[in-house]
């Protein structure tokens, strides 16, 4: 009755359950480093991190990877010892529990690729040994008394009691709540699980304690769960949110109303004081994205059904109908509605501060591993950015920036002799362009790329300009480095990054990098997925939509007044000529050219030039009649057979009918490149 | 229907149990994620014997190991601890708090099968 079981199939689970517990092992170590700098107490962070590795050694030592096994083994030791002592670590710990934690991510992503892990690196394993623990225990917290059920606070630990106090003197109120369990509760959905996920959106949770009783009537399992959590709301709101009775919430502490002001807080200046109290009093409520998502893929069914209506609207005009206070109505509607996605988006946003987050503590990680001396410099102000874009857009970020340190730096004693300061930049900053994009900058002053060498190595022609070169340093499966680089590592190449931004995000991936100066990625990603303003027209018989944002100005168009210009050519990508715009040229295409449809038969009254602005250069695309502006969703066009340069999606204007989505951005750049602009292109000081 | 209640917070760790005890015939299995989970369920179901894992991130195994014994009813469900944590400390505190078997991971599918087997027929379930 022996059967085989082989536990190597469950190895991509393992590494997907792998990435989570990494990603908080992260969490809890970055939250670490921040709790010792302001010298707060860590003690729950360092046992969460316990725990996430001690969960990675067993399940690394199921699936037989030893590597792993062994690096989380003397990490969990390293922490269970700090544990022993209150959360006190040795110093220097925070580098080398962040190198093995990178150590462990190299091996996960090796078998993610498909290639057996690397075995652990000694001095990572001597590091972790040579963190000795001779830290006296933290002295432990007066023993408050609170006012709670003894049965509970006999099951409070100091690092819990901490936690408590310390909430009590943010101005957080303790609270003590019970949920007795049932079968009926259970189909009913409702079991410790939803109740502590619901508590927990709202409350900090401090600990829950099962409490076993005689069965009765009210208690029918003989079981109840004290649960005693931190928070700012009200008794009745955690009653309602969470569905139990509020007579069962008691407070067990909370700050005295007449507390005398603290030193530290009389020294703050008043504004501060305010906007600190203001960051605190707000009431979070935690959402899953899901639920946001729900709810705007029902505002775009919304919005499609605002739209037939529109066109109904508009047949009954065109029967003989008053249909002046209904288009009133509909108007309203319209800026009803617009409003509502903005506030819904609004809820997805993320500041760029916050996903950007971990990257410091990746670089000190990088610092270490490559002995490279730099200067970490992140500007990106209080940009935003939807949700689902930061989940894409970081890890090619962390990409880049690996990168930037591992083969864009150079070592110290390089610099010197390169006449550079012997400390590297690297630099990520971002600028809003129009009002749906925004460009990310990461830079590095570093060797710049050796566009011969790149070339020898992928035994392609030297790339000449930056869109080959990029092309080139895409290809998949390129690595600049004979031997993968221990931070690097083999495999997770740029490929990735322009999948991730060219491919799931729309966007647009640019390299500038000049040698011995650095390199420059640009990746141009939109603020949010789904819905745009746009402006729709007629070309070519056909019609069109276009993103609002990306529509510098409108233009009407006299034939007489285009110059054909010297750069005419002959290729389909359009007619060139320019044009005379407040005193600046400006190149003017023919858009059903470029889109190589057929012209028009008669097109009826002046065209329209769509100007677009790129990087200075101003293009106008000439169309036949503008329709109207509206909102469109976006939906992107996942068959790599109908990948045109230039159509960024499509979409449905409410009558059924497939709409294709141009990218006039794209297609200017395209014309750009395509054609020496050196006769058309402004001064840079007089755009300003 | 033997039921076995399967306790770990990894995921991939209870499809892991749950794959290498399938080859036993007649016995169905329940996922809990948490200590507090596992609490819940034994008081509301029945089950006929328990894989537990010690090191979970409300309460651990040695807790639900102490709480199941303080019942009456549950005074001799059959517990295993399957943990990482191979300590001789751990053991004795685990059996101390009344587990019924200790083994610590990696295990073999095997030696799972054999262990949970044993306490099955132990009990005289099918």
């Amino acid at each position: 009755m022996i059967s085989r079981v082989d536990l190597g199939e469950f190895l991509q689970a393992f590494l997907g359950e792998a990435d989570e517990h990494l990603t908080h092992a992260n969490a809890q170590l970055l939250a670490i480093d921040a709790g010792l700098k302001r010298g707060e107490p860590v003690g729950r962070q360092v046992r969460e991190l316990f725990r996430a590795l001690h969960t990675i050694k067993g399940l690394s030592a199921m699936v037989g990877v030893d590597p792993i096994v062994a690096i989380a083994h003397r990490m969990e030791t390293v922490l269970r010892a700090a544990d022993r002592t209150g959360g006190r670590l040795p110093n220097g710990s925070v580098d080398v529990l962040l190198q093995g934690i990178r150590a462990i991510e190299q091996r996960v992503r090796a078998l993610h690729a498909g290639t057996p892990p690397a075995a652990p690196p000694q001095a990572l394993l001597d590091a972790l040994d040579a963190l000795e623990n001779d830290a006296p225990p933290i002295a432990r917290a007066q023993a408050e008394s609170l006012e709670l059920d003894p049965a509970i606070a006999a099951k409070l630990g100091s690092l819990e009691r901490d936690a408590i106090a310390s909430g009590v003197t943010q101005g957080k109120r303790a609270i003590s709540a019970r949920f007795t369990p049932s079968a009926a509760l259970a189909r009913a959905g409702i079991s410790i699980n939803s109740v502590r996920e619901k508590l927990g959106a709202i409350a900090d949770i401090v600990k829950v304690v099962p409490i076993a009783m005689t069965p009765t009537a009210s208690a029918p399992a003989g079981l109840a769960f004290g649960l005693v959590a931190l928070t700012s709301s009200t008794n009745a709101a955690i009653a309602a949110a969470v569905g139990i009775d509020a007579a069962s919430i008691t407070v067990i502490a909370e700050a005295a109303a007449s507390a005398p002001v603290t030193s530290e807080m009389a020294l703050l200046p008043p504004e501060d004081a305010d906007d600190d109290a203001g960051v605190r009093r707000v009431d979070m409520v935690r959402v899953e994205v899901v639920k946001l998502d729900d709810a705007l893929e029902r505002l775009s069914a919304l919005i499609v059904s605002r739209s037939r209506l529109s066109i109904e609207i508009a047949r009954l005009g065109s029967l003989g109908t008053d249909t002046r206070n209904l288009l009133a109505l509909a108007r309203e509607q319209s800026r009803q509605l617009r409003d509502l996605r903005g506030s819904i988006l609004r809820l997805r946003m993320v500041p760029l501060t916050e996903v950007l987050d971990r990257v410091p503590l990746i670089v000190r990680g990088l610092r270490r591993s490559t002995g490279k001396s730099l200067r970490l410099d992140i500007d990106v102000g209080h940009a935003e950015l939807d949700k689902a874009v930061a989940e894409r857009i970081f890890p090619a970020i962390i990409h880049l920036v690996r990168n930037a340190v591992d083969h864009g730096l150079e070592s110290p004693a390089e610099r010197v002799l390169a006449g550079k300061s012997e400390e590297g930049a690297l630099r990520i900053e971002c600028t809003a362009v129009g009002n749906a994009q925004l460009e990310l900058r990461i830079t590095d002053d570093g060797r710049g790329i050796d566009r011969v060498e790149l070339a020898r190595r992928a035994g392609a022609p030297i790339p000449e300009t930056e869109a080959t070169l990029l092309a080139l340093l895409c290809r998949p499966g390129l690595s600049t480095r004979d031997q993968a680089s221990d931070t690097s590592g083999r495999g997770m190449g740029m490929d990735i990054v322009r999948r991730v931004v060219v491919e799931d995000l729309g966007g647009q991936l640019a390299v500038r990098s000049e040698i011995g100066h650095g390199t420059t990625f640009s990746l141009r990603v939109p603020l949010t997925i789904s819905i745009v303003d746009a402006f729709t027209f007629e070309c070519g018989a056909q019609r069109f939509a276009v993103p609002l944002s990306t529509i510098d100005e409108i233009v009407e168009l006299d034939v007489a007044t285009i110059a054909t210009g010297p750069v005419r050519t002959a290729s389909s990508a359009g007619t060139v000529g320019v044009l005379a715009r407040r005193g600046q040229a400006m190149a003017v295409l023919r858009l059903d050219e470029v889109l190589g449809l057929p012209a028009a038969a008669s097109a009826s009254g002046r065209p329209k030039g769509l100007v677009v602005r790129l990087d200075g250069d101003s293009v106008a695309f000439v169309v036949d009649r503008m329709l109207g502006q509206q909102e469109i969703v976006v939906r992107s066009l996942a068959d790599p057979l109908v990948d045109v340069a230039g159509i960024a999606g499509a979409t449905d204007l409410g009558d059924g009918r497939p709409t294709l989505i141009v990218d006039l951005m794209a297609l200017s750049a395209l014309h750009l490149a395509q054609h020496a602009t050196a006769h058309l292109s402004i001064p840079k000081e007089r755009l300003s | 229907m033997t039921r076995a209640l399967v306790v770990d917070d990894s995921k991939v760790m209870r499809d892991m149990i749950v794959a290498c005890l399938r080859a036993r015939p007649g016995l169905s299995f329940t996922h809990a994620g948490s200590g507090l989970e596992a609490i819940e369920r034994l008081s509301l179901e029945t089950f006929d014997v328990v894989v537990l894992d010690l090191n979970m991130p409300d309460i651990g195994g040695i807790e639900v190991v102490e709480f199941v014994r303080g019942q009456d009813r549950l005074k001799t469900l059959p517990i295993i601890i399957v943990t990482t944590r191979g300590d001789d400390g751990s053991r004795t505190q685990a059996l101390a708090a009344g587990a019924s078997r200790f083994m610590t991971k990696p295990f073999t599918p095997e030696s799972i099968l054999t262990e949970v087997s044993a306490l099955l027929d132990a009990q005289g379930a099918a």
